[in-house]
């Protein structure tokens, strides 16, 4: 087995990994004297994947939105009952979760983890999916975006993407609607899971306390790949540059206001350390703008327009790039107000090298502290992973930046007409 | 210094003074170090909201700090240390809680002082707070008090939650439990900076105080940590009071509540009748667990996977109190059918309807659960604070073994004590 070893010393970490003849890629991640161990089996597909062309097929298929979702809940069924009674009777916590451009189904351990990971192995490479399982998940699954419909913080996000995006279908949220998921039968989860659940497509990461050459093994006895390696053609509708509105307000059951505000990104490169260049710089650049440590922060602060629910993030996958950023306010268009005030002055008068090198070494530390969990890693992994990149590129990442290069990202991002907002408001 | 060995080998105990009390949890296993140190108040209606608006205006600024600015400045020059602080309800134990957690000195340059410098930030952020006219800035008071205002207001906003704490508070509206981790909104008016600041005097001097000390650090740095400590005056330690737990239902109360709502939640609140310090406690987590502790429990394999009426149903136990609530999102039509199905899986613990899977899965989750939070310096700490207020010694290995020696028989005879008390109902206008 050609295994391939990459220390990083100055932050204590190893990483392992080995690539299966089938075109899936492995990895560990040695934690030792962590009690937990976890592993995790993704495959690069996730809810921006409502188009594509099935292999041996010419014309293309549009899926039924959520369905990407649908089919993690399905996986969990074979033939004999759930496999989550199986990772129960092994006293493991199995789950799984679905984002925009991947689904992982994971597993964490304190004992036993050979026999927890054969199990994953197998049951996400076997699906045994029938229409009555269909009907009944339908009715769960109901319950969920049932449950995600009140969620106020999740609606004021998923309105700024429809905001954003007219087309692009990261503004479609992940489990569907109730009407969309009714669409959903046998067939159709079988084409998905064809595409784009073979090995080559795909990754497993381990961390925690194990041998890592033992992981290799078991993954080499478990992989049984039977079928060529298809070409997953994705396809992604044309997205205009601008913005679908600049503003968009929705009722419900809440105290005071909710608002997300943020900038579409546009040119952006959204593979490798490139990518992982512009993620970091524009979160050093919303820190250094709107962050605890900011003039503006504290001005909106002591004025009682934001309070400490008010966050910032930055998100990019192969398909969209945006900032967003938020929280409570009894006045939200008077905070967009400010905020664009600041920007504009900021973009006048330059930005603060001082204050780059400052907030530049803070982020390192945080990212530093991530290696604390095994969930942390293994989640983060997966998701730099599907854009080229790895997750300990990070550390290299942040000395890459000069103060020159975020003046650039900082006019190219935060432009006015690539700004949209979106309010919930008490009903 | 004392040496009481809290939890094997891995807490100790290495100082106890004036209602003080500093534990230390020495791993090298994490690349941080944390601080963390509580203060221990009875939950009352007198102090409920002074005690949740006092960390608010503590952290907005100290004597060398003096805005958020300020102390977010140097936070950052710490490597991006994290600083917070916040309320939890503990049984009726309110917990005011600081923290502060960096990275450990050796992912830092070689001259910075790193525990040092951190712990100073904390200990003033507490000890030390800017003041105007020798007492609490004014505008500070103002500001926080309309933060915790709205912070109280915006419960409604996170309907999971919220279906929960009502129930159990509706079902302790007259006891000291069911006031709200943050209390009330009417007592705020009545807080301004001058009796907040009497209260600060009387908390920083009576209340009793756990500080845990967390990750790799120097002997030295510990002892200044230590040192540092013995410099806060104080005065008569205030008693803590035992909890009332036994409680025996007449009749089950009925509540509904209406909002603009998609999904109703039905949560249903009970008496344990049990203590966190006695024998039955372990053989009501096991029961807790099979009950409703995860997807192998019979709340998830019932109400969810047959009958697809929920997306999330749980139990869940409030340890130091001695209650225990179901809760689950479902469709507002099916209120009648899930109660059902949840009294028919209530009915099935009492009859020792338990299956081999759904026994011994349980007992393996709690194991898990259990040895997983070593992995977690957040997690340690909780653990060691949750045996101080329920006033046992356990290690999570003790925990383990007891519940592996349960029986069938013994979760039917815990259940004997488990009286339904409130059902409350979250429904759409």
């Amino acid at each position: 087995m050609d295994i391939k070893t990459i220390e990083y010393k100055n932050i204590d970490e190893v990483m392992y990994t080995y690539e299966h003849k089938s075109g899936l890629k492995c990895f560990v991640v040695p934690k030792k004297g962590y009690s937990k161990k976890f592993a995790t089996f993704a495959t690069h597909y996730g809810s921006i994947n409502s188009e594509f062309i099935v292999p041996g097929e010419n014309e293309i298929t549009r899926v039924p939105d959520g369905i990407a979702h649908f089919l993690e809940h399905k996986l969990f069924e074979q033939k004999d009952g759930s496999v989550m009674d199986k990772f129960s009777q092994l006293g493991s916590n199995p789950n799984a979760y679905t984002s925009f451009a991947q689904t992982a189904y994971l597993f964490s351990c304190t004992d036993k983890f050979d026999e927890n990971f054969k199990l994953l192995l197998d049951y996400v490479q076997n699906p045994y999916i029938t229409e009555e399982s269909v009907e009944k998940e339908k009715d769960i699954i109901g319950q969920e975006i049932r449950m995600y419909d009140d969620n106020a913080n999740w609606r004021v996000f998923f309105n700024l993407l429809g905001a954003f995006y007219e087309k692009n279908p990261v503004r479609i949220d992940i489990a569907g609607t109730i009407e969309s998921i009714g669409k959903i039968n046998k067939d159709i989860l079988y084409k998905c899971y064809n595409t784009f659940y073979h090995p080559s497509n795909m990754i497993v990461v381990v961390v925690g306390d194990v041998d890592a050459s033992k992981v290799f093994e078991q993954i080499n006895q478990s992989i049984t790949v039977s079928s060529a390696k298809p070409e997953i053609e994705r396809i992604f509708p044309d997205e205009s540059d601008n913005i679908n509105k600049s503003y968009v307000e929705q009722e419900l059951a809440v105290s005071m206001p909710l608002f997300q505000m943020g900038y579409k990104d546009t040119g952006f490169c959204s593979k490798g350390i490139e990518c992982l260049m512009r993620e970091t710089t524009v979160k050093i650049l919303l820190e250094m703008i709107m962050g605890r440590s900011s003039k503006l922060y504290n001005e909106l602060y002591n004025e009682g327009l934001i309070n400490s629910s008010f966050e910032f993030d930055y998100s990019i996958e192969e398909n969209y790039a945006y900032s967003a950023f938020g929280g409570e306010s009894k006045d939200p268009i008077k905070v967009k107000e400010r905020l664009l005030e600041e920007i504009t002055s900021l973009q006048q008068h330059g930005l603060n090298r001082e204050t780059f090198e400052r907030i530049r070494r803070a982020h390192k530390g945080r990212n530093v502290k991530q290696l604390n969990s095994v969930e942390r890693i293994a989640h983060n992994f997966v998701s730099v992973y599907f854009k080229g990149a790895n997750m300990f590129d990070y550390m290299e990442t942040y000395d890459k930046i000069t103060f020159e290069y975020a003046n650039k990202v900082f006019n190219e991002h935060f432009t006015a007409d690539k700004l949209a907002m979106s309010v919930i408001k008490p009903a | 210094m004392t040496n009481i060995t809290l939890s094997g080998n891995q807490v100790l105990e290495i100082a106890s003074f004036s209602g003080i009390k500093v534990y230390q949890i020495k791993t090298d296993k994490f690349k941080t170090n944390s601080v963390n140190i509580f203060f221990h108040d009875n939950l009352c209606r007198e102090n409920a909201s002074k005690n949740a608006l006092l960390p608010a205006v503590l952290r907005r600024g100290s004597v060398n700090y003096p805005t958020i600015q300020d102390i977010s400045l140097k936070l950052e020059e710490l490597y991006g240390a994290a600083f917070d602080c916040g309320i939890t309800k503990k049984g009726e134990n309110q917990i005011i809680q600081f923290y502060l957690d960096f990275i450990s000195d050796k992912y830092a340059k070689a001259e910075e002082d790193l525990t040092k410098k951190a712990f100073d930030l904390l200990f003033e952020i507490i000890t030390r707070p800017i003041t105007q006219k020798g007492v609490f800035k004014k505008e500070y008071l103002e500001q926080e008090a309309k933060n915790l205002k709205e912070l109280i207001e915006s419960r409604v906003n996170d309907k999971v939650q919220y279906g929960v704490d009502k129930c159990l508070e509706v079902m302790c509206e007259d006891e000291p439990f069911g006031i709200f981790d943050y209390g009330n909104i009417e007592d705020i008016g009545s807080i301004n900076e001058s009796n907040l600041y009497e209260h600060y005097k009387y908390f920083l001097e009576t209340l009793p105080i756990y500080v845990f000390i967390s990750g790799d650090i120097k002997e030295e740095k510990v002892g200044y940590i230590i040192d540092k400590l013995k410099q806060i005056k104080r005065g008569d330690i205030k008693k803590i009071q035992e909890v009332s737990i036994e409680n025996h239902v007449s009749e089950v109360k009925e509540v509904t509540e209406q909002m603009n709502v998609n999904q109703a939640k039905l949560s249903i609140g009970f008496r344990t009748n049990t203590r966190p310090n006695s024998e039955n406690y372990y053989k009501l987590m096991l029961y807790n667990s099979i009950l409703g502790g995860g997807i192998h429990s019979k709340l998830f394999q019932n109400v969810r996977e047959k009958n697809g009426m929920a997306y999330y149903v749980f139990s869940r136990l409030e340890k130091f109190k001695g209650l225990m609530v179901i809760s689950g999102g479902i469709e507002i039509s099916n209120k009648d059918k899930a109660y059902e199905v949840i009294v028919k899986q209530l009915e099935d613990m009492k009859n020792g309807n338990i299956s081999d899977y759904e026994f011994e899965s349980s007992v393996k989750s709690i194991e898990t659960g259990i040895k997983s939070l070593k992995d977690s310096q957040l997690q340690v700490v909780d653990f060691n604070l949750s045996q101080i207020i329920a006033g046992t010694k356990d290690s999570p290995d003790d925990i383990i073994d007891k519940v592996k020696g349960l029986t069938r028989e013994d979760v039917m005879d815990v259940a004997k004590n488990i009286e339904m008390d409130t059902v409350y109902f979250l429904t759409s206008k």
